[in-house]
Formats: C-alpha cells, sequence, structure tokens
C-alpha cells in the first residue's frame, strides 16, 4: 500500500534534482525523455501499475499521473525560462554602448530675440491685441509727419536715419508707422502689436544699425494712463516669469501726450546689488517708452480724437532678450554665429 | 547739456541736495545722465599770498617764493618764470591731492626743500583757463589760507542733463532754474540785476540801422558796445566755462556765450569796423550765395537760408554761424552785438543741411523765448561793463516785424479725469502756475491758461495734462494700474505670424539654427555669387554706415554664405543648417522696385570634417536639403513641385525652381563648385528660400474619412533616358495606370556602367486600390499590363 506512494515520493525528489541541475533546454529534453519518454522512469511506472492489486490500482494510477503532470509542467515553465535566458544572452551580445552620441540631427536653435518677439505677442494677444505688420522701407509720411514730426523738427535728432538713394524712401526707424496704417485701416476701437526689424543710423556695443522692436497701440472710448500701466505691468511680470517692480518717469514723444517711460526693478539684482553691470547699481532697467496716443496721430489715422482716445508703447526686443537671456553684446545677435546660437540650446 | 550746480543755486534758492534734485529732474521729464565733479580729486590747496621771492642760491633757474597762507609760512622752489611778489596762488601743501591724483610731499631742489609747490592751472584740472604760461595767478579777493576749492568754486557739481527735444525753455540756467522752482516746494528764484553805466558811449556815428526783409526774422536787436579792449575773461568766468568743458576764448566770446548759457539766448557779435557797410540786413539767401564762416569754411548757401548781411554781403548765417570777414578778433574796438528771434524751421533745416551742429543754431530750432532778446543784450552789456572790457551803450536797436500772440489753452475737468482718474481742477492750477501758467477765466468744469512765453511747446489741452502729470509723478498712489476693459474681439497673431511660427518649429526640428541677418550687405557678397549685372534693381542705401551694410538683400543667401565665412574662420568644422525668416527687399520685376517680401531662407553646409559619426551616409545631400523643404511645406499644408531650374550662383546640374500652384515661390540649389571654391568654403553648400505670402491661408487638409479597402501591389521597373525627369515619368505612369492607381512610389535609381549610355533604371512601386472593395489580383493585372505596354510604347525599356 505505502510502497508506491513512497515510490511517486521517490520519483518526484529525483525529478526535483535533475531539473535543479537543468542549465539549458538541451538538458531539459533529456530529462523529459528519461521521465516522460517511451522507456522513461515514469512510463515505466505506469506500464507495471497492473502488476498492483486490482483494488490498489487506482489510487496508485492517480498518484503516479499526478505526478505525470507535475513533470510536464515543470518542464514547460523551465523551457520558457530558459527561453527567456537565452533571448536575454542572445540581448547581450547585441549590447550598445549607450553612452555614445545619437545619431541624426539633434535639435536645432531658437533665436532668443526671435524667441522673444513670439512671446511677447503671446502675451499680447492674451489682452485682446492682435498683431499687425507694416513695411520696413517706409515714406516720410507714415515714418514721422503722420506721427507728429514735421520736417526739420529737432525730434528728428532723436533719431537718425537711413535714407534710400530713391527718393522718398527711408527704413523705419521704429514700428510706430504701423500704428497709423493700423487705425486707416481698422478705424477705432483697436487693439494692435506690431513687431518688426527697425533701422537707425547708430553702431556701438549698445546700439545696432538694426534692431527690434514692438510697437503697440490701444484705442478705445476714455483710456486712462492707469490702462496702458495695467498692460504693461501684466506683460512684464509675464515675460519675467515673476512680478517686478515698476515705475514711470515722465518722458517726450512727439506722437504721446503725455509721454513716459517706464522702468523695471533689475533683473539681475533687484536693486541689491550696487556694482550691478546690468543697472550700473541703480536697481532700475529702462524698458520703454510709451504714452497717450497725440491727438494729431489719431487724426493721421481718421480716428476721431473727442470721441477716442487711447495708449501706444514701444519696446527693444533686443533689450528685452538680452535681458532675460543675460547677454551682454549686442551685434553677436546678429551675425549669424553658430557657436553663439547652439550655445542657447533649447530655450 | 551741462549746468552748473553752483550757478543754479546762484540764482534759485535750493533746500535740496545735488542727489536729490538730479531724481526730480529726471522723474518730471529732463533725464540726469550724470553728475561730474570735475575737480573731485582736488584736496588740500589753499590760497597763499606769495611775500617775496629769491634766486634759488645754487640753481639760477628756479626760484624760491615765500608764501604766506594766512598766517603760517611756506617756502616753495618753482621753475616758473610768471610770479611777482605780492601774487595771489595756489598752493598745495605736502599732503595735497592734484587733480590727476598726485599726493604731494617734500621735494629737495639743490640743498632747499620745497614744501609742496605752487600750482598751474593744469595742475588744478582746468588747463583751458590758463592765460600765460607757468603759474595761475588769482585776482584779488581771495583770502589766504581758505580753501581754494571752495574760493575758486571748483567745487561745483557739473548736471549732464538730457533735454528732451520740446524744451528748448531749459536750455539755460534760467530755464532749468524756472522748471526747478515748479518741481521743488519752497525754492524761490532770486532777481537779477543788470547794471548798466548810463553814459558816455554812443552809437556809432553813422549807422543806418536794420532793415529786416524775411519773415523768418520777426524780431532784431542789436546792442553796441565801443572802446574794448580784447582781453581774457576775468578768472572766475573762465573757470565757469571750463567747469562746463567750454573753452575760454576772449572776454567779448565768453561774455556772449555765458550769456546764452544763463539765459537761453544766443548772441553774436560783429566787429563793427570790419561790416562792409554801416548797416545790417537780415534776409533771405540767394541760390549759389556764398559766405566764408568763422570756422574757415566756405559755405553754399540755398534759397530759404536766413542771411545776416552788411552792404549786401553776407555777415553771418542767421542763428547757425557768424561769418569771418566780421569776425571779433584782437585789435577789435567797436562791437554790435546781436540778439534776435530767428525761424526755428529755416535755422534747422540750414544747419542740418550744411551739418554746423553750433550752440545757437541747437538752441534757435527749438524756439528761444522771444521775451528774453531785450534781457539777453543788457545783461551781456553788464558782464562786459563790469569786466571793464568796454563801454555798452545803454540804448538797444530793435526791429520788431511781429508781436507774438499769447496763447491760450483750456483744461477741462472731463478731460483730466479721463487721462488721470483725477479731477482735481484747483490742486492742478496750483501745479501750472508754478509752471508759469496764468488762469484766465475759470469756470466750474473749465480752467484757460495763458501760456508763457518760454513754452511754445504746450499748445493743447493734453499738453496741459502732461504738465500736471508729470509734477504729481505716476505713481500708484497717484495714479493706479487697471487692465483695459471691453476688448471689442479677441487678440488674433495673424496669418503671417501663425505661418511663421510653424515653419521656424519645423526647421528647428529638423536642426536647423535660427539666426538674424542683418537686412543690409556688402555689393561684393551679392557679386560673389554672381548677382552683380542686374544691379540697376538693387536698392541702395543713400547713407550707408558703410560700404559692407550698403545694399538692401535681395536675397538672404548672400548673408548666409558671410555668416557662413565667419564662422569658418572662427573655426568651425562641423555641418551647419541655419535659417532666417525675414524680408528681401527689391530684386523684382523692374516695375516694383522696392518690393519687399517676406521670406524663409536657410543654407545646409556639409561640414568641413572628413569624418562623420557612423559613416559618410549621413552627409547631407541634394536630397537630404530637399525633404527638409519638404517637410516645411508640409507643415503649412502645402505640396511643392520642383522644376529643374539655372541661377546664377546655383549648381548647373542642382539646382531646382520650387513651385506652388505652378508659380515659382523659391529655389532650393546647391552653391555652383566654383564659388564654393572661390569662397573658400571647403565643402559643399546647399541653399534654399522661398516667398511666405503663396502659403497663407491654406485649406485644412482633408483626412481619409473611412478606413480605405487594401491596395494590391505591384511593381514595375525600366530603363528611362537619363534625360527624362523622374517627376515627368511619375506623371506619365498616373495617367496611364488607370482609375484605380492610388499610389506611385520610386523606390529605386540607379545608374551605372552596367547600364547602355544615357539610361539609367527606376524602379516604382504602385498601389491600386478601389474606394468600395477589395481587389483581386486579377482586375489590377489588366490595368497593369496596359500601363507596361504604354510605357514600352514610350520608349521606356521595361526590365
Ligand atoms: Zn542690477
Amino acid at each position: 500500500m505505502s510502497d508506491h506512494r513512497q515510490d511517486v515520493q521517490q520519483m518526484r525528489e529525483a525529478f526535483a534534482v535533475a531539473l535543479a541541475e537543468a542549465d539549458g533546454s538541451d538538458q531539459l529534453e533529456a530529462l523529459r525523455v528519461r521521465f516522460l519518454g517511451k522507456k522513461g522512469e515514469l512510463t515505466s511506472a505506469l506500464k507495471s501499475l497492473g502488476r498492483l492489486p486490482a483494488e490498489e490500482r487506482p489510487e496508485a494510477g492517480a498518484a503516479w499521473n499526478a505526478l505525470r503532470g507535475e513533470i510536464e509542467r515543470a518542464l514547460e515553465s523551465a523551457k520558457s525560462r530558459f527561453r527567456l535566458l537565452e533571448a536575454e544572452a542572445e540581448e547581450h551580445r547585441q549590447s550598445v554602448d549607450v553612452t555614445q552620441p545619437g545619431c541624426g540631427r539633434p535639435y536645432g536653435a531658437f533665436h532668443p530675440v526671435v524667441q522673444v518677439m513670439h512671446d511677447v505677442v503671446d502675451i499680447f494677444v492674451g489682452l485682446g491685441f492682435s498683431v499687425a505688420s507694416g513695411p520696413e522701407i517706409e515714406d516720410d509720411f507714415h515714418n514721422f509727419e503722420a506721427l507728429n514730426i514735421p520736417p526739420h523738427h529737432p525730434a528728428r535728432d532723436m533719431q537718425d536715419t537711413f535714407y534710400l538713394e530713391r527718393k522718398g524712401l527711408l527704413l523705419r526707424t521704429h514700428t510706430s508707422p504701423v500704428q497709423v496704417r493700423s487705425m486707416l485701416r481698422h478705424g477705432a476701437p483697436l487693439r494692435v502689436v506690431c513687431p518688426g526689424k527697425v533701422y537707425r543710423r547708430d553702431s556701438d556695443p549698445t546700439h545696432s544699425p538694426m534692431f527690434h522692436q514692438l510697437e503697440g497701440l490701444l484705442v478705445d472710448e476714455d483710456v486712462s494712463v492707469a490702462d496702458i500701466k495695467g498692460c504693461l505691468e501684466v506683460f512684464v511680470n509675464e515675460i519675467f516669469g515673476r512680478p517686478l517692480k515698476a515705475r514711470y518717469r515722465s518722458s517726450f514723444f512727439p506722437f504721446t501726450e503725455p509721454s513716459m517711460e517706464m522702468d523695471v526693478e533689475c533683473v539681475a539684482c533687484s536693486g541689491r546689488d550696487s556694482s550691478c553691470r546690468i543697472c550700473k547699481g541703480t536697481g532700475w532697467l529702462e524698458i520703454m517708452g510709451l504714452g497717450m496716443v497725440h491727438p494729431n496721430v489719431l487724426r493721421s489715422g481718421r480716428i476721431d480724437p473727442e470721441r477716442y482716445n487711447g495708449f501706444a508703447w514701444g519696446m527693444g526686443l533686443d533689450r528685452i532678450a538680452m535681458l532675460k537671456y543675460g547677454l551682454n553684446d549686442l551685434r553677436v545677435l546678429f551675425q549669424g554665429d553658430a557657436a553663439f546660437l547652439s550655445s542657447g540650446g533649447v530655450l | 547739456m551741462l549746468l552748473s550746480l553752483r550757478w543754479l543755486r546762484e540764482l534759485i534758492d535750493l533746500p535740496l541736495d545735488g542727489s536729490t534734485l538730479a531724481d526730480r529732474l529726471t522723474f518730471t521729464g529732463t533725464e540726469v545722465e550724470g553728475i561730474g565733479r570735475p575737480c573731485e580729486k582736488l584736496k588740500g590747496i589753499v590760497i597763499a599770498r606769495v611775500t617775496s621771492l629769491e634766486t634759488h642760491p645754487s640753481r639760477s633757474d628756479l626760484l624760491l617764493a615765500h608764501l604766506d597762507r594766512g598766517g603760517r609760512k611756506a617756502l616753495c622752489v618753482t621753475a616758473a618764470r610768471n610770479l611777482s611778489e605780492n601774487d595771489l596762488v595756489c598752493y598745495a601743501p605736502p599732503g595735497a591731492t592734484l587733480a590727476d591724483g598726485t599726493v604731494l610731499g617734500e621735494r629737495e631742489f639743490a640743498g632747499v626743500v620745497s614744501q609742496g609747490m605752487v600750482l598751474s592751472a593744469e595742475e588744478l584740472g582746468l588747463p583751458s583757463v590758463e592765460t600765460e604760461v607757468g603759474i595761475l595767478v588769482l585776482p584779488e579777493g581771495h583770502e589766504p589760507g581758505v580753501d581754494a576749492v571752495t574760493s575758486l568754486g571748483l567745487d561745483d557739481e557739473i548736471f549732464e542733463l538730457s533735454i528732451t527735444p520740446n524744451r528748448g525753455d531749459l536750455l539755460s540756467v534760467l530755464g532749468v532754474a524756472r522748471e526747478v522752482q515748479a518741481l521743488v516746494p519752497g525754492s524761490q528764484i532770486r532777481e537779477f540785476e543788470v547794471d548798466l553805466p548810463r553814459d558816455e558811449a554812443v552809437w556809432p556815428v553813422g549807422f543806418k540801422g536794420i532793415t529786416i526783409a524775411d519773415a523768418g526774422c520777426p524780431l532784431y536787436g542789436l546792442g553796441f558796445i565801443d572802446d574794448i579792449t580784447v582781453a581774457p575773461s576775468p578768472l572766475d568766468a573762465r573757470i565757469r566755462l571750463a567747469l562746463l568743458g567750454q573753452r575760454p576764448i576772449s572776454n567779448i566770446v565768453d561774455a556772449t556765450n555765458l550769456t546764452m548759457l544763463f539765459l537761453g539766448q544766443p548772441l553774436h557779435a560783429f566787429d563793427f569796423d570790419r561790416l562792409p557797410e554801416p548797416e545790417i540786413t537780415v534776409r533771405g539767401a540767394r541760390q549759389g550765395e556764398m559766405i566764408r564762416t568763422l570756422d574757415g569754411k566756405d559755405r553754399l548757401l540755398e534759397e530759404g537760408d536766413l542771411l545776416i548781411t552788411s552792404g549786401g554781403r553776407p555777415v553771418g548765417m542767421a542763428g547757425v554761424m557768424g561769418g569771418e570777414n566780421s569776425e571779433v578778433h584782437e585789435g577789435t574796438v567797436r562791437v554790435l552785438m546781436e540778439a534776435a528771434w530767428f525761424d526755428p524751421v529755416r535755422v534747422s533745416r540750414t544747419s542740418r543741411r550744411l551739418g554746423i551742429a553750433s550752440e545757437a543754431a541747437y538752441r534757435f530750432a527749438r524756439v528761444v523765448d522771444p521775451a528774453r532778446c531785450l534781457v539777453s543784450l543788457n545783461y551781456v552789456h553788464s558782464l562786459l561793463a563790469g569786466w571793464g572790457a568796454g563801454r555798452p551803450e545803454a540804448r538797444i536797436q530793435v526791429s520788431r516785424q511781429r508781436e507774438w500772440d499769447l496763447h491760450e489753452v483750456t483744461l477741462t475737468r472731463k478731460k483730466l479725469e479721463r487721462y488721470l482718474l483725477w479731477d482735481d481742477l484747483t490742486e492742478a492750477e496750483t501745479i501750472l502756475y508754478r509752471l508759469g501758467f496764468q488762469a484766465q477765466s475759470r469756470q466750474e468744469d473749465r480752467l484757460s491758461f495763458i501760456v508763457p512765453s518760454y513754452r511754445p511747446d504746450v499748445r493743447i489741452e493734453e499738453d496741459l495734462i502732461e504738465e500736471v502729470a508729470r509734477i504729481r509723478g505716476y505713481d500708484d498712489e497717484i495714479i493706479p494700474s487697471r487692465l483695459p476693459g471691453r476688448p471689442k474681439d479677441r487678440g488674433d497673431i495673424g496669418a503671417t505670424f501663425r505661418l511663421w511660427r510653424k515653419l521656424r518649429e519645423a526647421a528647428m526640428a529638423r536642426g536647423y539654427m535660427e539666426s538674424v541677418q542683418y537686412s543690409f550687405i556688402s555689393p561684393e557678397s551679392i557679386e560673389a555669387i554672381g548677382l552683380g549685372e542686374d544691379s540697376e534693381e538693387r536698392l541702395l542705401l543713400a547713407n550707408p554706415l558703410s560700404r559692407e551694410q550698403s545694399v538692401l538683400r535681395p536675397l538672404l543667401l548672400p548673408g548666409f554664405i558671410e555668416a557662413l565665412q565667419a564662422n569658418l574662420r572662427k573655426g568651425w568644422r562641423q555641418a551647419l543648417r541655419l535659417f532666417e525668416c525675414g524680408d528681401s527687399y527689391g530684386g523684382g520685376d523692374g516695375l516694383e522696385l522696392f518690393r519687399e517680401k517676406r521670406r524663409f531662407g536657410a543654407i545646409v553646409f556639409v561640414g568641413k570634417e572628413r569624418q562623420v559619426l557612423y559613416g559618410t551616409r549621413r552627409r547631407e545631400d541634394f536630397f537630404s536639403v530637399k525633404a527638409d523643404v519638404d517637410a516645411l511645406f508640409r507643415a503649412c499644408r502645402v505640396r511643392p513641385d520642383y522644376r529643374p531650374g539655372k541661377l546664377p550662383f546655383g549648381h548647373a546640374g542642382q539646382t531646382a525652381m520650387i513651385h506652388v500652384d505652378g508659380e515659382a515661390v523659391g529655389f532650393l540649389a546647391r552653391l555652383k563648385p566654383i564659388l564654393e571654391k572661390e569662397l573658400d568654403l571647403g565643402g559643399a553648400l546647399y541653399a534654399f528660400e522661398f516667398d511666405l505670402d503663396v502659403l497663407l491661408e491654406r485649406d485644412l487638409p482633408s483626412f481619409a474619412t473611412e478606413v480605405p479597402f487594401p491596395a494590391v501591389l505591384r511593381d514595375v521597373s525600366f530603363l528611362a533616358p537619363r534625360n527624362v525627369a523622374v517627376a515627368d515619368v511619375e506623371a506619365f505612369i498616373r495617367s496611364h495606370g488607370g482609375a484605380m492607381l492610388d499610389k506611385v512610389e520610386l523606390f529605386d535609381v540607379y545608374e551605372g556602367d552596367s547600364l547602355p549610355v544615357g539610361f539609367r533604371s527606376l524602379a516604382f512601386s504602385l498601389s491600386y486600390r478601389h474606394a468600395d472593395r477589395t481587389l483581386v489580383d486579377a482586375e489590377v493585372e489588366a490595368d497593369h499590363q496596359v500601363l507596361r505596354e504604354a510605357l514600352e510604347s514610350a520608349g521606356y525599356r521595361l526590365r
């Protein structure tokens, strides 16, 4: 009675030992033959069941068949384990040095000024302004006269102009001509920003003969100085990514009245470093000119200055880019210098 | 403009220090760009009197000066020859510091110890006040022993003011004092006196008077000074000028300059005896008339220039510069002193055209105060009389063409509230009153003001609002910040910007670096790529900064090449991909010469490196760049066509024109290898450019609305003549492939020795598809066979 149980148990242990020693799928096949083959140990044991008394046969048969099932499952699972191991061994043979550089083209690079231009535009679009554009080759009317700068007005000394050999044409000295073009095209109320290249006859480390401005204009009924302050403070906080203190100084532009300049807290030192090179120790940075649109300019745009008024501002995008990205030479921006451009990486 | 704070304080009681005043000026619109202290380093210098002089016992070239420095004695050795006993001098004892920072000690000269030194003007830091070589001898009136810096007024603070073009009234000490009086509560301008001798002087016999023959000079005044001795002006005047960066010249010239600096009225002195005739006429110049100005240059005049003439001959360019013929010189005895009001536009036009940036022209162009004309003549007379330089005539001859209208401007409560969210008319009136604006008529909601003659910039109500606002300031407590309400519409970034954004992002994703090039380039850079011939279409700057930046770029390519060369010079060796989205100018069809087009341009330089990581197939070639162009267009939902093209700089066999909707919009080319060599690039350069306009506002892409039925694939390969374009072959296949032909894709091109000369092998993969059902092979077979026969009969040799 206990005989076959012992035999079954012995064979189970013998299989376990043999399986534990197996280290490859070919050895699993040998094990299968040894136990489950035609002449295998378990097959033989099953064959010898007939020799048992009839009443013991069912139980013994069940026990041997159960062991057969166990062995088959064990072999199957060992087989898949070895398959995985072997596949992995193959993967190791295909291993690469992950520290080698990738191939194909890396991502390119943003230009800081263009990036800032797009960022600034997004902020003002969020405030309800639309993008307007105008030509860089302008005429005297749009660049000066329509902006309340008559010929021979001393205000023309503020901007040294490039003229084209073709009479009457010049390179715009500011993006302000787009104010008038936009008013003529769209009328009031109006909210536009115009980013673009502008040109002045000036070249030194802080002046480039070509640079970028963004001009903004809002015309509506009952616009106050409070409105432009609010708009520009939102802008400054957005573009520099944190709230900055702002202050306003009275100034003069022929096309605005009153006119102001906006200073913001130094982005580099917040006024805490008296030797700061960015703000020259003043703690403040001049950031843009602004003001309420001069009635003559509204008239140039065929808008009734008694019904409507508005505000306008102009900022140097290059300067904002330089402040934002900590650049110190304006001229390197326009040389297509690969080392400079790629140094910024992804902004 | 430079302003002496000391001089300002002589005119106005100021209860604040220099830097507080500077802040206040800066915030109200007159930026103080800097505060200079020219004699800052001088320390320990005292006034001393030379009590006796003797020759050095062993060195005859040296003098021993015994000094009294206020009860204490000192001995100095000096080589100067201009000292006399009893002279007052500046004495630097041991331990004192000179203008250049030198600290003095005792020094021995051949057995005599010099205790410090007596100083020259240069050692005081003011070389221009010197009138003779040697020690600066002071006039009487300085107390020995007293600090020389204070006594001579060298402890001045010099404000560098940036005066905006609308505020010509601030171009004088008096003007700034008026402004300061409005800015600083409790400050008060002092009356200044003008003393004139009352007798003796008479108008020169025979003077025929002033004739004004041009409306550009409504007011012309002349003073007369007789018995002049031209000499240096007194030391304090010279010091004042020197501290303000002006060179003292002579009493006559210095007096006119000081008067202008003080009152803002430019003056001009004519040597009466050198005038061609005893008369002055103001008239317009005749075309082609000439004058030699006192800087010795001959000036060609035009109609519209205002002239001062005498006996019909020009003796001065009104308000710009005097003539050499009537200039005051050492022997001048009689002077006619001019103070006038000249038309700002006329003066400005003349001075700009001739490039004469004189102090006078600068002020006249910014409008001088007509009310200051007489005062200025009196002031300059009193200065000269006080200096004993001559005998000024008390009478002044004035010729007046018109009176100035008083301007009246109204301020309303409504507009004040609209602009500043504040409507206190009473306070506004107080502010304006301090600025010199007198209220004329008062109603509940409006006030009218008379504009003072020195503020011609104030003409409309908004100007008054600015005056009030700038004095009150723009701080949050004064006027809050708020966002403007009621936008009419959402903000729209616009089609051009949207497109630009897509292109730049697509280009950067494909490894291109964004650049911004100058819009103006050198003519050489255009010629370098063979674009020299059609130069009449170039847009040239009339006043370029340099030849390198004198032509507006007709293409983006020349700028890119310059940038590439600069990169190579700096040692760049790798591949380089640059792009820019910017304008090109001109180069058009001749009708629109100044046509300005928004363009996208790029270059791909294959690099100078021989070794390329992971093998040479990573190198760029025409087709890798073409794939970039395709991708950029695809980002804009446009499918371009390419046609073989010809460009002056394009490789004869690798140049394509890019077409959209049948229109050529740009190019893709390799640079001519001969140019690559001439430009010393050391590698192939590909470039492409196209106009943005054609890409604007394209339709939305149409996606397949249903999953398509499976396709049946067939390949076809054949020999095709080398000169037949793949695009044409593909078009042929499409037109002969039947209704079910869906996609045609080239998958192999082979050219080689094994093929007949003039042929290449092309292999296309074709997919046939039916819109409504799955095709079976047999259905396709017939169509495919028709196609094969068509190819064969067209001369393609099937393989
Ligand atoms: Zn700082």
